[in-house]
């Protein structure tokens, strides 16, 4: 028998010393087909009159009782064919994550200005406009709250009767004993940290495309960031089983986690449609419904209290985060969950008290976006270990390696990290590199001899933790299926938006498990025809959904070293298959990749295999917010320079020098990307980007002309290249951990010291604009 | 309304609505797919196309507008040479992530190479400021395009 135990083959694999096409800059399989307009996006799909346009009716109240829908005249019109609420839901209309408070459609209520109520379908597109302007909808109006502070005590409103309270959901973190802790510290900080929203942006909107076909199945397009959710989300609200539903996703344009949140609806309005009227039906959401409708980024109030003693050693922190979550909880208590688990950064701290607060709104919900929860929280950490640093005189680097946790420490919530803490190397290893001393002494004296222009340089270091909170379970698949020619199929549910893992890593490590030639590598990703592998989030794309990935294709690999050790009369050990040479290192005698495989149909050898692993956690106990909090945790520091024109208070960066210690890196070029991508959208979110709100808790920037996303003009192009330090994790293939969301996440905290320590004066509200900035400089 | 024009080298016509806008007409009627629509509303750049040799907006410009004009996507140009350097530069350098915002970057990048073989930093950036991507953080694009400066 061939090795078929996972744990053998992932330890095997990740004792390799030298890789074929593992950590090299595989060129992507997408750039061409995408860069010629070949590659196949959502709205592609469309057939203008040979499928049922889709639009939704939205709600322009933020709180109030739906008392009637008439939707008479717009059934008059010749090409509607329907017009759909709740009442048609045959299945269960509950579409919430975390907590059964959400409806597809409105029911009874609605929650927040934008809030979907009913589904136009019509054969033309201009007679869904008019539709949408002939249907009534009376409302008895209900006081509406949007300050989470407010919510919090008041009774009297509630959001959500059934819940009894607008808190939605309460985390916490008990450790060691605060009073003691902070009774032996002699330096005490205490700030009260703002973020705000942010929207995605994605550059493509929602869409899906569902048909009906001839077995009374639903395939469904879409633009779900997890497949198999989309799957069960359709099965319960149409009432049919998951079987019946087949989810295929084509190229994404951009998701950032909001296609995580919206995409599975998005399908699920689309088949509600197609189900009720046996057509194919399309739906697809104008800029202006996505910035509408669609999840933000949390907006987060946190009161943090740090203590070190007088060596400088952290002693304690007091933590209360406070979510808005808007009118539904949507990821809310995840999101809630990471901030609490992150809320000490990647320090060793031995006392720590914190409390969360996921509290309803009447506005937008709050959701996913790169992060999850965890820029907020760092800009706070961050923050506090700046102004820890003041007042204790010494270097901010200086501070943060006394802290950092190292092999063996354990994290707020009692886990002990037993391998792959790079943590303080980088930190190290950054610093010195950037020569950080030097140029913060430089600046100062750059800044004592200008008068309007200042200039500040600040750190972010960051942890975050691979795969989901609290030892909820987690687990990677994917099949794989050598055809005849010797050509290679892998199926995945991870899909393609824009981060590159099925049309690189993939391709590279089952290339390089399994020795055959890269080209031959086909991946077919975001597909339920794959085994359920995950969703595609959490920057677990490469390192968790790559794990069934490797398995499989290791499984596979045994199996070829002994059918090619009887072919080459050898031992299995002494096989070596690489870019499609199969040879015996000892005889030197060689076969072709797709002789071996002839033979292995020839033989009997089955050349396909599915790579299930269960992701082997401990236990998390809710009452007191300690135990097992994620099985590894990827670091990352960016330093940032930035030069503030005290007369307009217009903040830029000049620079940045990122590092991370995300284990194994498999595909740097992939990497530098997502680094320098989320440090455009971090600079974005910060210095530019922020929802305005009227009176009716409407979002009044709903376009990308007053919601302002970075331009080529606003970045910085100085983004050195990353540090990087390989602490590989044990189950992470090849040793590789998350990549996607890290650099966003210290972005906020580096900005913001990077512009107090230009001003010398504390940053605690975010964004800085050029209002807030002028606000701070005391100039307005 | 009848309109003709030149679309890709080859002489058209199409009878539209006076309201219809070129985007949808290249999309739904000649179903030129690597023109996106990212907001309608003349923001994005992902719908960019090239009228007599320069990148416009085709949600902002009707199609009954174009009458006469030469319309060029990218689609157009997979035989040019320039064209050609520039797609592989962006695959090599790493420039195409989503690839929604991909051929507008292309083809506003091609106008800018057509006219100036080696234009500055500046001139990229100035020329690349009305396309947006959400994805890249334009570093690795402005890496390729400065790399076949000549
Ligand atoms: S779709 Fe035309 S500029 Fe955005
Ligand atoms: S690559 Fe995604 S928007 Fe540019």
């Amino acid at each position: 028998m061939s090795i078929e135990d996972p744990y053998e083959l992932l330890s095997k694999w990740f004792e390799a010393k030298e890789y074929l096409v593992v950590g090299k800059s595989v060129t992507r399989s997408d750039s061409i087909e995408k860069a010629i307009g070949k590659a196949r996006f959502l709205e592609d799909y469309y057939e203008p009159g040979r499928m049922l346009f889709v639009k939704q009716l939205l709600s322009t109240e933020p709180h109030a009782i739906i008392e009637s829908i008439d939707y008479s005249d717009a059934l008059k019109l010749t090409n509607i064919v329907g017009v759909f609420t709740a009442k048609n839901i045959p299945g269960i209309n509950n579409v919430g994550y975390a907590l059964p408070d959400q409806p597809l459609l409105a029911e009874g209520k609605v929650r927040y200005h934008g809030e979907p109520i009913a589904l136009i379908a019509s054969w033309d597109i201009d007679d869904a406009f008019k539709a949408l302007e002939m249907i009534r909808v009376k409302y008895k109006r209900l006081t509406p709250i949007y300050d989470p502070l407010e919510a919090m005590e008041r009774k009297d409103i509630l959001i959500h009767d059934e819940q009894g309270s607008n808190i939605a959901f309460t985390t916490k973190v008990r450790k060691g004993d605060i009073e003691r802790g902070f009774s032996e510290s002699s330096t005490i900080v205490k700030n009260t940290y703002k973020t705000h929203h942010q929207e995605h942006a994605y550059l493509e909107t929602e869409a899906a495309l569902a048909i009906p076909d001839i077995q009374g199945r639903i395939n469904i397009i879409s633009c779900a960031q997890y497949p198999h959710l989309a799957q069960r989300i359709v099965s319960k609200v149409l009432g049919i089983p998951a079987s019946n539903i087949r989810i295929i996703t084509p190229y994404i344009g951009g998701a950032f986690g909001g296609k995580d949140d919206e995409g599975p609806l998005v399908a699920a309005k689309a088949a509600l449609v197609a189900y009720l009227t046996g057509k194919p039906a399309f739906l697809i959401y104008s800029r202006e419904e996505s910035i509408r409708i669609h999840p933000k980024r949390e907006a987060t109030i946190i009161e943090y209290t740090s203590g070190v003693d007088d060596n400088g050693y952290l002693k304690a922190i007091k933590v209360k985060i406070i979510h808005d979550t808007g009118a539904y909880t949507n990821r809310g208590p995840y999101i809630l969950w990471r901030a609490t688990m992150h809320s000490s950064g990647p320090y060793y701290v031995p006392n720590a008290w914190v409390d969360g607060y996921c509290v309803y709104t009447n506005k937008v919900p709050q959701g996913s976006f790169r992060g999850f929860g965890n820029p907020s929280i760092q800009f706070a950490v961050e923050s506090q270990m700046d102004e820890l640093a003041k007042k204790l005189g010494i270097d901010p680097i200086e501070l943060r390696l006394k802290n950092l946790l190292r092999p063996g420490m354990d994290t707020i919530t009692g886990q002990k990290l037993d391998h792959s803490v790079g943590v303080a190397d980088l930190v190290d290893k950054l610093a010195r590199k950037m020569e950080w001393s030097k140029v913060r002494r430089e600046l100062e004296d750059w800044n004592k001899r200008s008068n309007r222009y200042k200039r500040g340089l600040g750190i972010g270091v960051a942890w975050h933790g691979i795969s989901t909170s609290r030892g909820v379970p987690d687990w990677s698949n994917a099949y794989i299926k050598i055809e005849r020619d010797g050509s290679v199929n892998v199926y995945t549910g991870i899909v393609e938006i824009g981060q590159g893992t099925p049309t690189t890593s993939y391709r590279q490590i089952v290339a390089e498990a399994l020795g055959a030639p890269l080209e031959y590598i086909n991946v077919v990703f975001g597909t339920t025809d794959a085994p359920d592998t995950g969703a595609t989030h959490a920057s677990r794309g490469t390192s968790i959904g790559a794990i069934g990935v490797l398995v499989a294709a290791a499984k596979i690999r045994e199996r070829l070293n002994r059918l090619a050790s009887d072919i080459l009369k050898t031992n299995p050990e002494n096989i070596v298959i690489r870019n499609g040479r199969v040879f015996d290192k000892i005889s030197n005698r060689e076969i072709r990749w797709e002789e071996l495989i002839q033979e292995a149909y020839n033989r009997g050898v089955e050349v396909s295999a599915t790579g299930y692993f269960y992701l082997p956690k401990g236990k998390f106990d809710d009452k007191i917010g300690q135990g097992f909090a994620y099985p590894a945790y990827s670091f990352v520091a960016v330093a940032v320079l930035v030069e503030i024109d005290t007369w307009t208070g217009k903040v830029r960066v000049l620079k940045a020098w990122p590092g991370l210690a995300a284990g194994k890196i498999i595909n740097p070029t992939q990497v530098e990307g997502q680094i320098e991508g989320a440090i455009a959208q971090g600079i974005g979110y910060v210095l530019y980007e922020k929802l305005e709100f009227g009176s009716k808790g409407e979002i009044l920037n709903a376009d990308l002309t007053d919601y302002v996303i970075p331009t080529i003009q606003d970045v910085t192009l100085d983004v050195e290249k990353p540090v990087y330090v390989e602490d590989k994790y044990k189950y992470g293939p090849f040793g590789a951990k998350g990549v996607g969301e890290m650099a966003f996440i210290p972005l906020p905290a580096a900005i913001a010291n990077a512009v107090s320590h230009a001003l010398n004066k504390r940053v605690t509200t975010l964004p800085l604009t050029p209002e807030n900035v002028l606000k701070l400089i005391g100039g307005l | 309304m009848k309109v003709r024009f030149i679309l890709n080298n080859r002489e058209v016509e199409v009878d539209v609505d006076p309201r219809e806008i070129l985007l949808d007409t290249l999309r739904y009627r000649f179903g030129l797919k690597s023109v996106k629509r990212g907001c309608e509303r003349g923001e994005c750049g992902t719908c960019t196309v090239l009228i007599n040799d320069k990148p416009v907006y085709s949600c902002m410009v009707l199609t009954v507008q174009v009458e006469g004009q030469r319309i060029t996507t990218v689609e157009g140009l997979v035989n040019d040479d320039l064209f050609k350097k520039i797609i592989v530069s962006f695959a090599e350098k790493g420039a195409i992530q989503c690839g929604f915002c991909t051929p507008g970057f292309i083809l506003t990048a091609y106008a800018l190479y057509r006219i100036k073989d080696k234009p500055s930093i500046e001139d990229i950036l100035k020329a690349l400021e009305g396309n947006l991507c959400r994805c890249t953080g334009y570093k690795k694009i402005v890496d390729a395009l400065t790399s076949i400066r000549s």
